[in-house]
């Protein structure tokens, strides 16, 4: 007796906890909701340099479909030299755009009008940013929660015709359903049906794990029935419906109608058409069981069992039924990677935010990120990176002799807006759909002969060097603080003796970028990499001088950045702004900069590196780059051929690339031969400027040549290049030449330029 | 002085902008790849585009590091903002006028996607940060101008910002040579 007693109170013990923990549960975990990132919207405007097709394919990526009228919410039409389309309410950081009729007129050129629904003109009009990724919890559920008045009726109608129909009646189990589950599974001699109500789904979906025992059924069924009597029915419901397990999407679980909606179709959940619909209750019986990539066949048979029960239960017409009953299933998304979907990028966007928010109010609490990523860029970064790496794979295997691994070469593309730092494009890693070990953050890699632009603007800082100083590439001994000699050696061997400054940073000559920094100070080096945004040098050794320090590839992108950017230093960024799910801005994160290099000295040292490409080690990029596209930049390889790097800008846009292995072994590419590939394909795709800073007043721009550093005449040299040297800084004349320029008037300068101006212009 | 022999040809156009400025059509309309390619090699013999010529000439004798004095006014010519950023630019004015510099800053910057590194961006971004009591960032704001603008008109606006932002940061020493230096920039009237 008294051991039956002790078995009841244990018992309403266990009932009284497992209820405390439902309530709480459902209560806390019902609007969870992972912050969501937000792309670079794409703006219109006339005079914007995108064709017809290419803002077609926009309207698409933002889910806009094609129709006949472009009258639905999120359609639009096609006309000739127009495109038409029906806006859907979105929000930007800065406010709500509202719902309407947007044309948008071509030319030859591009954009050559955008108007409202009244015809009026829009200086400017942003698309629907495009939604990058979510923020999600370490177990990667991913959902976009519908409050109760945003779920389509049809959606809990069907959910209950197609799985549960007695829901509005039973009390959280069914008991009627299980004996009849457990009747067809006795006679079919297997398990056809679960005869689980939807809150017993939810409950599984909520607080359990999926082991089919017993004894979990009864605490499943237990449970049910507490939540079905502390929460209404519409409340079971709507959690069901953004509970509820559709889809994988790698390492993200898909989860409500919501998301699915997105990412099956592309499409908000009230955007929905009928057959859609369907597919997706099609898909709460098993997600996997149902993929649409792998088994379409099951998936359209269910989706039609579907649609044959909404006729059933006249919850639609049987003619409307039988029309989505023909229908392809029309999946965009599904299986395997998704692409638009950037996991080094967002993993830098968590990074950002996780100094400011906890990391549950960024998973739950359904923050919306407005981020700087430019999708066009990405995808393009994305292409570049992929094709080279497969090549160089490709080359390593047909050079058997070569040691080392073939295939898993590794690479990294940092692409920021300089003037901003606005990161618009980063990969992680070659396989960018798949979150993973992030190299673009994560990489520490020793950065060669990207070092050296620190070295010379700190040498032209001092006052005592300009481009044009001769500086001597002979053998160098450094004495080291542990007695011994460091004797640097240059990659080809031969030393050229003395040589301008240009010429040995393009052609990154080691013996005179150690002598040059040795002569400037190891710690004024180390300053001017600390403050070009490097970081701190630990230990300014002379090993330093040729890149024996580690850096990460956005740390080097920060550096290059400051030099894309005249001098400014100015943190990279990749928020723009935090919004809460009621509009209200959390945080902005504004354009600074701070100046941590002399404008004119910065012009200088960039000039030198637009000879880097024009002359030295990166001239190969030239034939691929558009003739007209003015750029800058610098070549790395680390001892061994280990790492391949390159950072590099044109006005617009800074890229650093860095190809390498994760094991550290060596890649037999230098700089120039597989990060340099990279960049030059992405620079020459993606719709960037010239480098053209204005000549500051306090310099003046020359032509040297290029083994003597004279000032040497174009007309009568062939082995010339132009440097910006401070006024009052006139190196001597070369020979040969020096007679003619003797000769020379003001007014012969002017005609001569007046030839060469209608040469330009005929 | 540089012999103007070996001069590249960036000052030479601006020579040009002297010697055509009454007789063509204003100099953005020139093809933006003036290279003189058949002697020299191609990307080096590039010189930015004519927009970006500098106002200086041969004839500015003036030492490096006389200070922030240029020579008296020669040709000022503004690169119009185009129709989208200036539309931005008046939205972003009157969100500033109405306190919402975050608001107003944001725009501005819709605006710098639109036209990188112009100038008049430049300070006009400085001026909401002016306004919203943000001196150090409104100085960089105007240093960043100067250092992308190659028209006095648009230098002496920056001066000015700078000299603001100067005396608002209690450095009235360096915000009178600023004022000095903008003032020498516009024009005499």
């Amino acid at each position: 007796m008294l051991s039956l007693l002790a078995v009841v109170a244990l018992a309403a013990l266990g009932v009284v906890t497992l209820d405390r923990q439902i309530v709480r549960q459902f209560d806390g975990r019902r609007w969870s909701e992972p912050a969501r990132v937000y792309a670079e919207p794409l703006e219109l405007y006339p005079g914007l340099a995108l064709a017809q097709p290419a803002v077609e394919q926009e309207l698409r990526r933002a889910g806009y479909r094609r129709t006949e009228s472009g009258d639905a919410p999120g359609s639009y039409r096609v006309l000739e030299n127009r495109l038409e389309f029906n806006a859907r309410t979105v929000r930007f950081a800065d406010g709500v755009r509202p719902a309407g009729r947007v044309t948008v007129d071509f030319d030859a050129t591009g954009v050559s009008a955008v108007r409202d629904a009244g015809g009026a003109p829009q200086a400017a009009f942003r698309l629907d940013p495009l939604l990058i990724g979510c923020i999600c919890a370490a177990h990667g559920e991913d959902r976009i929660v519908l409050a109760p008045e945003d779920v389509p009726a049809l959606i809990p109608a069907t959910l209950k015709v197609v799985e549960d129909r007695d829901f509005e009646s039973h009390i959280g189990v069914n008991f009627e359903a299980i004996a009849r589950a457990l009747w067809t599974d006795l006679r079919a001699g297997e398990i056809e049906q679960g005869g689980s109500t939807i809150t017993q789904q939810l409950v599984r979906s909520y607080f359990l794990d999926n082991r089919q025992t017993l004894s979990r059924k009864l605490r499943e069924a237990l449970m049910a029935v507490l939540l079905d009597a502390h929460f209404s029915k519409r409340d079971i419901m709507t959690a069901y419906v953004n509970e509820v397990y559709l889809g994988q999407d790698g390492g993200r679980a898909i989860h409500g109608f919501g998301l699915a909606s997105e990412f099956y179709f592309g499409k908000a959940v009230n955007e929905l058409e009928l057959d859609q619909l369907a597919t997706l209750v099609a898909l709460v019986r098993g997600p996997s069981y149902y993929e649409p990539r792998r088994h379409p066949d099951r998936l359209l048979a269910r989706r039609n069992l579907v649609l044959r029960l909404m006729a059933e239960f006249n919850l639609v017409s049987p003619a409307a039924a039988r029309e989505a009953s023909g229908r392809a299933l029309g999946v965009t998304g599904g299986a395997g990677p998704r692409p638009g979907y950037y996991p080094a990028f967002i993993d830098l966007v968590r990074r950002t935010l996780r100094r400011d928010y906890r990391e549950s109010d960024l998973t739950e609490s359904g923050l919306m990120i407005f981020s700087t990523l430019d999708p066009r860029v990405q995808s393009q970064a994305e292409r570049a990176l992929g094709e080279e790496l497969g090549r160089l794979d490709r080359s390593t295997r047909s050079h058997p002799g070569a040691p080392g691994v073939p295939g898993g070469l590794e690479g990294v593309v940092v692409v920021t807006e300089p003037q901003s730092g606005d990161v618009i494009a980063l990969i992680g890693g070659r396989q960018a759909g798949v979150a993973g070990f992030n190299r673009a953050l994560d990489a520490r890699r020793p950065i060669g002969s990207l070092v050296k632009p620190a070295v010379y603007l700190t040498a032209l800082e001092s006052g005592r060097y300009t481009p044009a100083t001769l500086i001597d590439d002979g053998p160098i001994e450094v004495p080291l603080a542990n007695g011994q000699v460091w004797k640097p050696q240059n990659i080809v061997p031969e030393a050229p003796g003395p040589v301008p400054l240009v010429r040995a940073l393009a052609e990154s000559l080691n013996l005179a970028t150690v002598r040059l920094g040795m002569d400037v100070g190891l710690p004024q080096v180390a300053g001017t990499l600390d403050a070009l945004g490097l970081g701190p040098v630990a230990d300014p050794v002379p090993a330093m001088l040729l890149g024996a320090l580690s850096a990460t590839p956005i740390q080097v992108a920060t550096m290059y950045n400051t030099l894309a950017n005249g001098g400014f230093r100015t943190p990279l960024r990749a928020v723009r702004a935090v919004v809460d799910p009621r509009g209200k801005t959390l945080r902005a994160f504004e354009l600074e900069a701070k100046s941590v290099a002399d404008p004119a000295v910065t012009f200088e040292l960039d000039q030198m590196l637009v000879a880097v490409i024009a002359h030295g080690t990166a001239a190969g990029a030239r034939a691929k780059l558009p003739p007209e596209l003015v750029v800058a930049g610098k070549t790395g390889t680390t001892s061994d051929y280990r790492d391949s790097w390159f950072a590099g800008f044109s006005g617009a846009h800074l890229v650093v690339v860095w190809v390498g292995r994760d094991d550290n072994g060596p890649t037999h590419l230098t700089g120039a031969s597989g990060a340099l590939v990279v960049w030059t394909d992405l620079m020459s795709v993606i719709k960037t400027s010239s480098w053209r800073a204005p000549l500051p007043e306090s310099l003046d721009e020359a032509w040297i040549d290029w083994a003597s550093g004279e000032l040497a005449d174009p007309q009568c040299s062939r082995d010339v290049v132009v440097v910006a040297l401070p006024k009052g800084a006139d190196p001597a004349v070369k020979p040969g030449c020096g007679r003619q320029a003797a000769g020379a008037s003001p007014q012969d300068f002017i005609s001569r330029a007046q030839n060469w101006l209608r040469r330009l212009l005929r | 002085m540089l012999p103007s022999m070996f001069r590249a040809p960036r000052p030479a156009l601006a020579a040009m902008c002297l010697a055509l400025a009454s007789c063509g059509p204003p100099l953005r309309y020139v093809a933006p790849a003036p290279a003189p390619a058949t002697r020299v090699p191609p990307p080096m013999a590039t010189p930015p585009a004519p927009q970006a010529a500098p106002p200086s000439t041969g004839t500015d004798q003036r030492a490096p590091d006389a200070g922030p004095a240029r020579p008296p006014l020669r040709i000022a010519r503004v690169q119009p903002l185009g129709p989208a950023a200036s539309a931005l630019v008046r939205e972003a004015r009157a969100q500033s006028a109405r306190g919402d510099f975050a608001l107003a800053a944001a725009t501005l910057e819709r605006a710098m996607r639109i036209e990188p590194d112009h100038p008049r961006l430049w300070i006009e971004l400085g001026l909401v940060r002016q306004a919203a009591h943000n001196y150090p960032q409104a100085e960089v704001m105007g240093r960043k101008a100067l250092a992308v603008s190659d028209d006095h008109a648009t230098q002496a606006l920056a001066w000015r910002l700078i000299a603001a932002s100067l005396k608002a940061q209690g450095r009235p020493r360096q915000a009178a040579e600023a004022a000095e230096a903008a003032r020498r920039l516009e024009p005499e009237s």
